[in-house]
């Protein structure tokens, strides 16, 4: 590689973001710490959706610094949700700030622009190290986002918790990476890929060593058994929007690393890991959505449902050397409807127990009856996430289930359609006590706010209508060649 | 673009539910008449369907297909259409439900959502019976499970939520296994097709399954694979004996409305399952297993019947009465003759409108007495005469007197399964004389039923209890009407569903 001639105007949308942030900081600084800030929230949700737009143009570009960094289908999809789901994240944050004042507002703004960033610059990298910048600036923000209410010992101790446990996991993934820069003197994942199948047959042990290293430190930044302790503790402990954002955007740019470095790094010695995710992925399955029939707690049953869904996820990940892209548009497919399953419910979540006072389920009480339009949605919400028909959960299911069976996983989809049985059995409690249980006494009609109405609607739109025509999507996805590189 | 009619049949419902959503809750009289008003004009659709279907003549009639979406390479239609063994089912639908919704205007809590749910599983259940994409089918399916998962939940009794997530678990484990099931068939086809080909239609589906182009895919142990799982996919909903357990809870705490529903319609999707796809798709697998069905039909027959004899609540005594008569449709299914198979689907029909009429009497009895413990009841005769009588009316017709539909049914599932040829049923004389003694049982559980509740003396505390409503002839006597119409006239019934058996049964060679 000669001098670098790099083409820095393909992270225009990046730089933008960047700049946003700062911005926002910035007005921040100059309004004082304390206080309201609505219109900070505002600004910060324009400046992710003019980043969309941003990233939308850019994809013409099909572009790659060096190989450093990947302007590609791939990388834009994954951006375009992740940037959404920001923006959604924001748009339940306002109701949240505005029910607790102690936590200061421009800085929670700024920190979540700045771990979006990191984000993005995770999906698109494809070399370690970048990557992992990518990786530690989402993760460093998410820390210090864990720990907002500081003055609630419960977010206080998540934080902690969240920080040593990351921070060995970035450990671990660091450790993973180190041997294969170490065999190969290389950090670009392309470079990696070419000499892999060699490599792999001369120094078995240290990159099984190495991958196993990386997968344990991936998995848990994507919360998949045995790697999820963290999660309900976290979640429960987190601000609710805060939970939304750590179940949602950062597990699904956890998966977009993840695909990134199994597909450019080790595809060529697939068969020493499918298996692996293989079982990763049914014990994460069987597993998570087992404990969260016990759960009472909304956000702890949340973690859990969330940790079944990662283990849905996983399911293409195993199935990808086998059926290529169909994976990929199969996960992203996935990822838009649980990006809006979820943050859907969460929205709701947030409202219902903040008005509450308390995760406990029995906020659900009776919810039909104070908010008819809340409770509809979000029944649809956990009738999606429970993989019933007409809903965009299904579809995604769906989908999972013919890829895992066309890759001779049959076994795998199988465990996938009995848990989602299973997890009918607490999806429905939720429905059961917005429906079937009295509301308590002193319980009145609930407002809802216009920020979480819009969040509400457009999730439950884009729900239901991946679910009856998912072709709108689908089709723009087959158009797409992911890797532009194969 | 001009519908077909059959798509305005099934979605009417929907349409219907809709227009009550943006009712206020408060108009219950505007929602009642809505609701009655929108399934009435489902069964006078469902009617002229009747009217107009083309006796005789072989394949569907009032089909149409349509691509609605695709994932990967499996494109998923919009394929529906009748013939001889959906339409029957589709009538006794739009009759079951229009007067659930008749039975069920005494009901004062949360109206609105009531007819909303009734409505929408209306959709769900027509769409069962005319869907011809499997794809679509187990859509429509798995559309009846939520509706009916709150209606239990919702209005129905003491041990509602129990009963409400026993019935989503069971039905839900075999909408699950169904899934899986149509999804091997669809790679098994698109392997037997040299990866040609790629169908979800039941139509072509069958074609591949009798004539795959590379017959090794398809080995008899594939084949007898899928024919089990299907087989405890849609066993679970018939119910057949060992996952009939939800049954009781769903039936007993369920309201009238929903238990007629659930015993008039959602049993027969099960029964409707089997024949249209198992036996539709695989003949020869349904044929080899033969003695499985009868031996599990006669277990149902003898169990569900043992079971009622001990019930001391007259509600379950009904429910378990369904479990025993679903067992005559397994018998008629397993002797692949043609009076079998028109048994089969006679007592579809027929157990249809008979227990929907059983549960609202049974409903009908509790409103007043505030009970259902047999041994409080007595004398009811003397109290309630009009309600007694007719309670003994549906009594004997689901004991299956003759003149009226039970007999019909009965009988012909007998003329099958002593006609069944011994080599797809070698024990079927055993078989037969077990569960015509079965039969015996049922007449003595009912009539004693019967004879316990509605004779004898006149309890102190039902004195000057309110006869029949009118708005409860109704249902009484239309239910009353077509059991008897079928079992005076069978030929009514028969005349639409002969062709369709007969080019089922001929596939097995019978």
């Amino acid at each position: 590689m000669t001098a670098f001639d790099a083409n820095w105007s393909l992270l225009t949308p990046e730089m933008v973001l960047a700049a946003l942030a700062l911005l926002v900081f910035t007005i921040d600084f100059m309004t004082g710490i304390h206080g309201k800030k609505p219109f900070i929230g505002k600004l910060s949700v324009l400046s992710l959706l003019v980043t969309a737009v941003l990233v939308l143009f850019m994809n013409n570009s099909g572009g790659q610094i060096a190989d450093l960094y990947l302007i590609d289908s791939f990388a834009m999809v994954f951006k375009l949700i992740i940037l959404v789901g920001v923006a959604m994240v924001i748009m339940i944050s306002l109701h949240y700030l505005d029910r607790n004042e102690e936590i200061y507002q421009g800085e929670y703004y700024s920190i979540l622009l700045f771990a979006t960033l990191g984000a993005m610059i995770m999906v698109s990298s494809a070399d370690l190290i970048t990557l992992f910048i990518g990786l530690e600036i989402l993760s460093i923000s998410s820390y210090a986002l864990v720990g907002f209410k500081k003055h609630h010992r419960h977010s206080t101790e998540a934080a902690l918790k969240y920080v040593i446990l990351g921070g060995a996991a970035s450990a671990f993934i660091l450790y993973g990476m180190s041997f294969l820069y170490g065999l190969t003197g290389s950090t670009s994942l392309l470079e990696i890929g070419q000499v892999m199948p060699t490599l792999f047959a001369d120094y078995t042990v240290i990159m099984t060593i190495s991958l196993i290293f990386m997968l344990v430190g991936f998995g848990f930044k994507i919360s998949i058994v045995p790697f999820h302790m963290w999660a309900p503790d976290v979640y429960e402990g987190a601000p609710t929007p805060v939970t939304a954002f750590l179940s949602v955007v950062s597990k699904i740019a956890g998966f977009a690393i993840v695909l990134r470095v199994f597909t450019f790094g080790f595809l060529g010695v697939h068969e020493e890991w499918v298996m692996i995710i293989a079982v990763l992925a049914a014990v994460t399955m069987v597993l998570g959505n087992i404990i969260a029939l016990t759960q009472k707690n909304t956000k702890r049953l949340m973690a859990y449902s969330g940790i079944a869904q990662a283990g849905y996820l996983l399911v293409p990940v195993a199935a990808l050397p086998f059926i290529g892209t169909f994976s990929i548009n199969m996960i992203l497919f996935y990822s838009i409807a649980y990006l809006m399953m979820t943050l859907g419910a969460f929205a709701v979540i947030s409202l219902v127990t903040e008005d509450a006072g308390t995760n406990d389920l029995s906020s659900f009480a009776g919810l039909f009856q104070r908010a008819p339009y809340l409770a509809i949605s979000m029944t649809v919400f956990l009738v999606s996430l429970a993989g019933l028909p007409l809903t965009a959960g299904f579809i995604g299911k769906a989908h999972i289930f013919f890829g895992a069976a066309a890759a001779d996983m049959l076994w795998l989809a199988i465990i996938m359609i009995v848990m989602s049985v299973v997890s009918f059995f607490y999806y429905f409690g939720f429905i059961k006590q917005m429906f079937m249980t009295a509301p308590k006494a002193n319980d009145e009609e609930l407002k809802v706010p216009t920020s979480l109405n819009a969040v509400i609607t457009v999730a439950l739109a884009v729900t239901l209508i991946l679910g009856i025509l998912p072709n709108i999507v689908l089709d723009v996805f087959n158009t797409f060649n992911w890797f532009a590189l194969f | 673009m001009m519908l077909n009619i059959l798509t305005w049949l099934v979605f009417l419902p929907l349409i219907g539910a809709i227009i009550i959503m943006t009712i206020p809750k408060e108009n219950v009289n505007v929602i009642r008449s809505l609701a009655a008003i929108t399934s009435g004009i489902a069964l006078v659709i469902s009617l002229v369907l009747w009217a107009g279907f083309e006796r005789g003549a072989t394949g569907l009639q009032y089909a149409t297909t349509a691509e609605w979406f695709n994932i990967g390479f499996l494109q998923i239609n919009y394929e529906i259409g009748l013939d001889g063994l959906s339409l029957p089912l589709i009538v006794l639908t739009t009759i079951v439900t229009t007067l659930a919704i008749f039975a069920s205007f005494s009901i004062e809590k949360r109206v609105k959502e009531f007819y909303l749910w009734t409505l929408v599983l209306l959709t769900g259940m027509l769409g069962v019976f005319v869907a011809l994409d499997m794809f679509l089918f187990f859509l429509f399916f798995e559309l009846t499970l939520i509706p009916m998962f709150f209606l239990i939940g919702i209005w129905g009794g003491k041990m509602k939520e129990y009963a409400s997530f026993k019935f989503l678990l069971y039905t839900g484990l075999g909408s699950a296994i169904m899934f899986m099931t149509f999804i091997a068939m669809f790679y098994k086809a698109y392997e037997a097709m040299n990866m040609q080909e790629t169908t979800f239609s039941m139509i072509r589906m069958a074609e591949i399954f009798a004539d795959p182009a590379n017959p090794d895919v398809l080995t008899g142990a594939v084949k007898g694979a899928l024919f089990l799982a299907l087989f405890v996919a849609f066993a679970i909903k018939l119910p057949v004996f060992p996952f009939h357990t939800w049954l009781p809870n769903a039936h007993v705490e369920a309201p009238t409305a929903a238990s007629m529903i659930l015993a008039g319609v959602l049993l027969k999707m099960g029964g409707y399952g089997l024949i249209r796809v198992g036996v539709g798709i695989l003949p020869d697998q349904a044929a080899r297993f033969a003695s499985l069905i009868a031996l599990l039909g006669v277990i149902n027959i003898i169990y569900g019947a043992l079971l009622a004899l001990v019930q001391t609540d007259l509600k379950s005594l009904v429910a378990y009465s369904s479990i025993s008569h679903m067992g005559i449709v397994l018998l008629g299914i397993a002797s692949f003759t043609t009076a079998g198979m028109q048994g089969a689907i006679f007592q579809l029909v027929s157990h249809g409108f008979i227990s929907a009429l059983l549960f609202f009497m049974v409903g009908a009895i509790y409103e007043r007495t505030k009970t259902r413990t047999i041994s409080e009841l007595g004398g009811l005769s003397k109290s309630v005469p009009i309600l007694a009588g007719f309670t003994l009316a549906a009594a004997m017709a689901s004991v299956g007197l003759p003149g009226l539909s039970g007999f019909v049914s009965e009988l012909l599932a007998f003329i099958g399964i002593f006609g069944a040829s011994a080599e797809i049923l070698p024990a079927a004389t055993v078989f037969g004389v077990i569960a015509g003694l079965g039969i015996i049982l049922t007449a003595a559980y009912l009539l004693w039923a019967v004879q316990r509740t509605t004779f004898g003396p006149m309890k102190e505390k039902f004195v000057g209890l309110a006869d029949a409503r009118p708005m409860e002839y109704v249902p009484m006597i239309g239910l009353l009407a077509l059991s008897i119409v079928i079992g005076v006239y069978p030929h009514i019934l028969s005349d639409v569903i002969n062709t369709t058996v007969i080019d089922i049964v001929s596939k097995i060679g019978g």
